[in-house]
């Protein structure tokens, strides 16, 4: 394996790692604010540990507004901190595919550069576009 | 009250999902595709739950194995990446099209293309630990212009292994149907990469397990979003998960790096086979093409996945016996 190959490899162990420890910061953190507060953005703990799919008082993704993130963490809702730390999770192989391209710009390999370019381009796309406007079900 | 009933549901699961994580890397096929049975059939989880969680729990797992794989540079991120065109894409129209499953109640059809994919991918994974090395096979076009070449230090031989990759457009399109199942059922689909990557572009089989972990984390991200915003993660299930299921990675990844290929593998996969025919099983109930009861279910499960195995078994230790023979 050539050199560029093995920074590459060290940046994205260090950026995996870190951010599964961010994540399940807040996750945990999350669920101790969560029991401790007996519940979270206006949910109830009964409400939030349902798996009732039919019911509309069932906690699930779609219900938490995004844009009320820096609020809920400000205000330590137990809610927003589980939030934030999936939301890492997602984002991490964002990053991972940044430092990709990133690395293969300075190592020359247009071909590497161009194949790691288009993975962003769907990651952001299903992310920033079809998640949040494409809704075939609805 | 409630607290302490929340808490020890939150355990119980955060429990299960340890077991899942544990089986899912040992075995290269994610936590994921144990987790979903688990949850649904022992857990009473909706599939759209269990799926979502499961989704979030594989990124998981994948950054924290693969964080170790690619620190040990096994895993061949180039490699990964590119593949990764194909599995981004499959993710979107597996994802998209799980929406359009849910808004006509076929969640049965996902129930038996579950057992179907356990099931199917219990053979590559049996499989799996016949050529620890590499064939040795002549580099084609796609090895030189892919740039499909690496090598790895095998800590059970001892020895530095290097290897050519070949048919990368083959891998490619094994790849999108991975991406595009791992959409659909929420998990990384490992069995797939790995025949991908093992069969199709003969690559070793440690540097194709930790590359799979690795690009499961990017193709689970995708699928996450659309499930996001379609409301098919639930908190709780997801954080409890998350948490199981790394924890049982961790502890699956250290076992795999000590362990040869060949010592892990029965007692998963008789795991695995029961929970694919209970799975199948499932899916013909909810589609009421069958009628069952749970406690049938469980002993034909029981019956179908042990046959299953000791055949397999018998089956493998010939085609063993053979193979030393010649």
């Amino acid at each position: 394996m050539d050199k560029d190959n093995e920074d590459l490899t060290k940046v994205i162990s260090i950026t995996l790692r870190t951010a599964v420890v961010v994540s399940m910061f807040f996750i945990v953190s999350g669920v101790v604010l969560m029991m401790i507060k007996g519940g979270g953005d206006g949910y109830t703990l009964a409400q939030i540990s349902s798996y009732n799919t039919t019911s509309p008082t069932t906690l699930r993704s779609n219900l938490v507004p995004l844009s009320n993130m820096p609020s809920g963490i400000i205000d330590l809702d137990g809610i927003y901190f589980i939030s934030l730390g999936l939301w890492v999770l997602i984002f991490t192989p964002v990053i991972v595919l940044i430092s990709a391209v990133i690395d293969f710009v300075v190592s020359k390999n247009y071909l590497y550069v161009l194949l790691s370019a288009i993975v962003l381009i769907n990651l952001t796309v299903a992310i920033f576009y079809i998640g949040p406007y494409l809704h075939l079900a609805s | 009250m409630t607290e302490v009933m929340t808490l020890l549901k939150f355990i119980e699961i955060v429990a299960g999902g340890i077991i899942a994580g544990i089986i899912g890397s040992v075995t290269g096929l994610g936590g994921g595709s144990v987790l979903v049975p688990i949850l649904t059939l022992f857990y009473g989880v909706p599939i759209i739950f269990a799926t979502g969680a499961s989704l979030i729990s594989t990124i998981a797992t994948s950054a924290g194995s693969a964080g170790t794989y690619t620190k040990k540079k096994i895993a061949n991120v180039k490699i990964g990446v590119g593949l990764e065109v194909a599995t981004t894409l499959g993710a979107i129209v597996g994802s998209l099209t799980v929406t359009v499953v849910y808004k006509y109640s076929l969640e049965w059809v996902l129930y038996l293309l579950f057992g179907i994919v356990i099931l199917t991918s219990i053979v590559p994974t049996i499989n799996r630990g016949k050529y620890e090395g590499t064939k040795v096979v002549k580099p084609d076009f796609t090895s030189r212009i892919f740039q499909l070449q690496g090598k790895y230090y095998d800590q059970n031989q001892k020895k530095s292994v290097e290897y050519i990759g070949i048919r990368w457009w083959l891998g490619e399109i094994i790849m999108f149907f991975a991406g595009m199942l791992s959409g659909l059922l929420g998990i990384g689909s490992g069995a797939l990469k790995v025949l991908g990557m093992d069969w199709a572009m003969n690559l070793p089989m440690k540097v194709t397990t930790t590359t799979s972990n690795f690009m499961i984390g990017i193709t689970a991200a995708t699928s996450s979003s659309i499930y996001w915003y379609n409301g098919f993660i639930q908190f709780y299930l997801a954080a409890a998960t998350a948490i199981g299921v790394l924890i049982g990675a961790i502890i699956g990844s250290k076992i795999l790096l000590k362990i040869s290929n060949k010592d892990v593998r029965w007692v998963f996969f008789a795991i695995l086979s029961y929970l694919g025919v209970e799975m199948a099983l499932e899916g013909l109930r909810k589609g009421t093409f069958i009628n069952l009861s749970g406690l049938d279910r469980f002993y034909i499960a029981i019956a179908i996945s042990a046959v299953l195995i000791i055949s397999l078994y018998v089956i493998f230790r010939i085609g063993e016996r053979n193979g030393q023979r010649q």
